[in-house]
């Protein structure tokens, strides 16, 4: 089944639409999905086009397309388990929060908080992505924790904050302090950060950029070769964060 | 207010002596009346389970340390969302709930009054502001005299007759209702980055040990008859092997009151480890209950744990750097100038956790063993043990030994080498649950005479209707129905007005504070006291003018007069 949802123009576009029940198992139930505009709850036929072609009886079948004004769009994919979900532009913040199985791949940017606390599945961003990406809530010790996020662009600050499963790749650079108080998982990142992974515990990043502002809390432990994007490289490894009794790996490239 | 009659309800009140009989009760003008008063609502109980309303006699619910709970776990706030509804008012979070959050929830489960923990005299004013927006419950606050200077001082002198004039003002300021002591000496101790390892171990620049606090305290609380007794979080809380200073502590309770105990102990469950690491915990409880069934003077409260996650908080500061030294989760420790400290911890008990295991087994032993149920209350020490949502569960394991024996099958399978609660076969019974849930608490604090805890004539309108029918229900196989049943009341009754139906809330409450004021000679006047005043104004960061808890804190106050012995 392919659900093909075209947002409606809107008087005020920028009044954001908060829309967990756009998950591909939600089409297969008869009753309404409603959607929130501002405070006003409302069906999802007032704010978008809907188009659903061919059947389904199952949630892997199910593939959502969600086009048009799409950057106001709130929390699309929450609880996701199956299926997937294309948009083909940009994505509001809590894009994929809680998903467990299924397939996310944004065509444009996302904003802040994609994938936080993830357990499963795969989302892909081709664009950059906000602070937060696969992290942890406020307050929340454990963040993303399977599955996996792939960020063509570059990140904001707090990239996998609380990283304790899965593994996140982001292509670009990062900005301040990616993978903080990560306790496992694998942390990619293709391009240049600052204070990377203060107060890990566990889990390994890989930084083949530049690491600015280097914190004095690791231990050099050697030198490993990695291979990344069809090329090798020789990584300097430390050990960390030794304020906080860290036994993670952080790589960053010699 | 035209009253309410309730027919048909299966009434046990055992402060008055009823242990379950079918029988109607007339409500006028917020008290219990002898007869029907005219153009009644009637309520139909049809032979449900009603008891007084419910009291906890250890909550910590208001206060500067919850509230800072609250701000420490956004994470918190994200579980047990409501919305508005009706009188309600949004409400949102699991071990430390919003205000109404907390009232809301023991209001559904037939809760009318409740004992705040610990208050420090210092920060009185926001616990009071925030009892005021705990609308359907009425509130009472422990106030902390653990690491008081002036009681220190006093007790070094042994002049007993001016510590009790320094409680005496610090009641009266603070607006409390009774002395608490928590780790006393130790959290003072803690300022300096030490602690007491045993009640007999002098404070660190103080000159005085545990013990001297605690007796001297227990007589003070005498010489002012104040309604309740000393309220003891004895020291070396969930350290292993520390069942030796709990029964240590208990030898000290001397019998000086034919009304009530002498000495309360709370959360005894985390004060009853044999052992001397975590690696060899065991219970000791049947050592603490042997001492508590024959001390009729001492009486205790579980401090059951369930397994989950909760909050701990505490104004035993050493104790939680201890905790923060396991978890190394986010903590906090504060300091309460001149008077006490505090931490907050967020925990999780688990059951794969073979110590939280035998923790979990030895709260249920203390009230399993001990004989006398007026002696050992129920009560988690909401959020340390667990949120107070969990009672009915706790209730409802004591009910059965079925589910205990299930509960065994899904916990550590060590845990029954270190623990005797799996070879008890006592099941208590609906009457012994009344007592251990409202008529003992009340007995206990010492609120029976302002008409708590129980239904005659005269007595405060708090009801609580359950929907259980006690004579068709067998606890010890319906557990299921048991903890349904205590959890959402059919009617909650405060003060002659139905406040909760069925789980949900449907007045805007208006509750009360009940404070304690000892009428002391002008010679024991503390805030006439020039020596007092000068250390007053050379230490504290506040005037002594400034210190008192104006009235206008508490809108709705009932003030316990009572006449010192000096």
């Amino acid at each position: 089944m392919r659900v093909i949802l075209k947002t409606r123009p809107r008087e005020k576009p920028r009044i954001p639409i908060e829309a967990e029940e756009i998950i591909p198992q939600n089409f297969l139930r008869k009753n309404e999905i409603t959607v929130f505009h501002g405070n006003k709850e409302k069906s999802l036929d007032d704010l978008f086009f809907v188009t659903i072609e061919g059947p389904a009886v199952s949630p892997d079948q199910v593939e959502v397309i969600l086009t048009g004004d799409t950057g106001v769009i709130k929390r699309v994919g929450e609880y996701m388990n199956a299926g997937r979900i294309i948009i083909e532009g940009d994505i509001g913040m809590h894009c994929g929060n809680f998903m467990s199985a299924g397939e996310i791949i944004i065509q444009g940017n996302a904003d802040a908080w994609l994938g936080r606390e993830m357990r499963g599945g795969h989302i892909l961003c081709e664009g950059n992505t906000g602070h937060y990406c696969a992290a942890g809530y406020r307050g929340e010790k454990r963040g993303m924790r399977g599955g996996m996020v792939e960020v063509k662009g570059n990140a904001g600050d707090f990239a996998a904050e609380y990283l304790s499963g899965g593994e996140v790749i982001i292509h670009g650079n990062c900005g301040d302090l990616p993978g903080v108080e990560m306790r496992g998982g694998t942390l990619v990142i293709g391009g240049d950060c600052a204070r990377p992974c203060g107060n890990m515990t566990g889990g390994t990043c890989m930084v083949f950029g530049k690491a600015s502002q280097f914190l004095p809390t690791f231990r050099a432990n050697g030198s490993q070769e990695v291979e990344y994007a069809g090329k090798r490289y020789r990584m300097n490894l430390f050990r960390g964060d030794v304020a906080n009794r860290g036994k993670g790996t952080l790589m960053v490239r010699a | 207010m035209a009253g309410i009659l309730i027919k048909n309800a299966f009434v046990i009140d055992p402060l008055s002596g009823i242990k379950g009989e079918v029988m109607d009760i007339a409500i006028k003008n917020g008290k219990i009346v002898e007869e029907e008063p005219p153009g009644a609502e009637v309520i139909d109980a049809g032979g449900c389970l009603t008891l007084p309303g419910g009291i906890d006699s250890h909550s910590h619910v208001c206060g500067t340390k919850v509230n800072f709970g609250r701000y420490m776990s956004p994470e918190d706030m994200r579980a047990g969302r409501t919305a508005r509804k009706g009188v309600m008012h949004v409400t949102s979070g699991y071990s430390v709930p919003t205000t109404f959050g907390n009232s809301y929830r023991y209001s559904t489960m037939g809760y009318t009054t409740i004992l705040e923990g610990a208050m420090a005299p210092l920060e009185a004013r926001h616990t009071h502001e925030e009892f005021n927006a705990t609308p359907h419950q009425d509130m009472l606050a422990n106030t902390l005299f653990d690491g008081n200077w002036s009681i220190m001082e006093a007790v070094r002198e042994k002049d007993i007759a001016r510590a009790a004039a320094v409680v005496a003002w610090v009641l009266a300021a603070a607006k409390g209702f009774a002395i608490k002591l928590t780790n006393p000496g130790g959290t003072e101790a803690w300022g300096w980055g030490e602690d007491v390892q045993s009640i007999h171990d002098p404070v660190p620049r103080f000159g005085v040990t545990p013990a001297e606090i605690i007796s001297t305290m227990i007589r003070a609380n005498e010489i002012l008859n104040l309604p309740h007794s000393v309220h003891l979080h004895c020291n070396n809380l969930g350290v292993p092997g520390n069942y030796q200073t709990t029964l240590d502590t208990i030898d000290l309770a001397p019998d000086l009151n034919s009304k009530r105990q002498s000495l309360y102990l709370t959360h005894v469950q985390f004060h009853s480890y044999g052992g001397s690491t975590w690696r060899d915990i065991c219970s000791k409880s049947e050592d603490i209950t042997r001492a508590v069934n024959n001390r009729p003077q001492v009486v205790m409260d579980m401090g059951q744990i369930m397994f989950g996650r909760t909050t701990t908080m505490t104004a035993d500061g050493p104790m939680e750097f201890k905790l923060y030294m396991l978890h190394h989760n986010k903590w906090s420790n504060h300091d309460v100038e001149l008077e006490t400290g505090s931490g907050i911890i967020p925990v999780y008990y688990g059951r794969k956790s073979l110590v939280n295991c035998v923790m979990w087994s030895i709260g249920l032993e203390l009230a399993l063993l001990t004989r006398n149920p007026w002696q050992c209350l129920l009560s988690t020490d909401s959020p340390n043990g667990a949120p107070f949502v969990k009672y009915p569960e706790i209730i409802a394991l004591l009910m059965s030994r079925r589910f205990r024996e299930n509960e065994r099958r899904m916990i550590d399978p060590r845990t029954e080498h270190f623990v005797p609660l799996f070879a008890i076969e006592r099941e208590l019974d609906w009457y012994e649950i009344a007592v251990m849930t409202r008529a003992a608490q009340a007995k206990a604090l010492g609120i029976t005479c302002i008409g708590k805890g129980y239904m005659a004539p005269g007595a405060e309108a708090d009801v609580a209707i359950f929907p259980i029918m006690p004579d068709k229900v067998d606890p010890s196989v319906d557990f299921q129905q048991v903890m349904a049943g205590f959890s959402r009341t059919r009617y909650t009754i405060k003060r002659g007005r139905v406040v909760a139906r069925d789980g949900e809330v449907v007045v805007e409450g208006a509750n009360s504070t009940i404070w304690t004021k000892a009428h002391v000679p002008d010679a024991y006047d503390m805030s006439l006291d020039p020596e007092f005043q000068k250390k007053f104004e050379q230490y504290y960061t506040v005037r002594m003018s400034n210190y008192p808890v104006q009235d206008v804190y508490l809108p709705r106050g009932v003030r316990i007069d009572t006449e010192a012995q000096l």
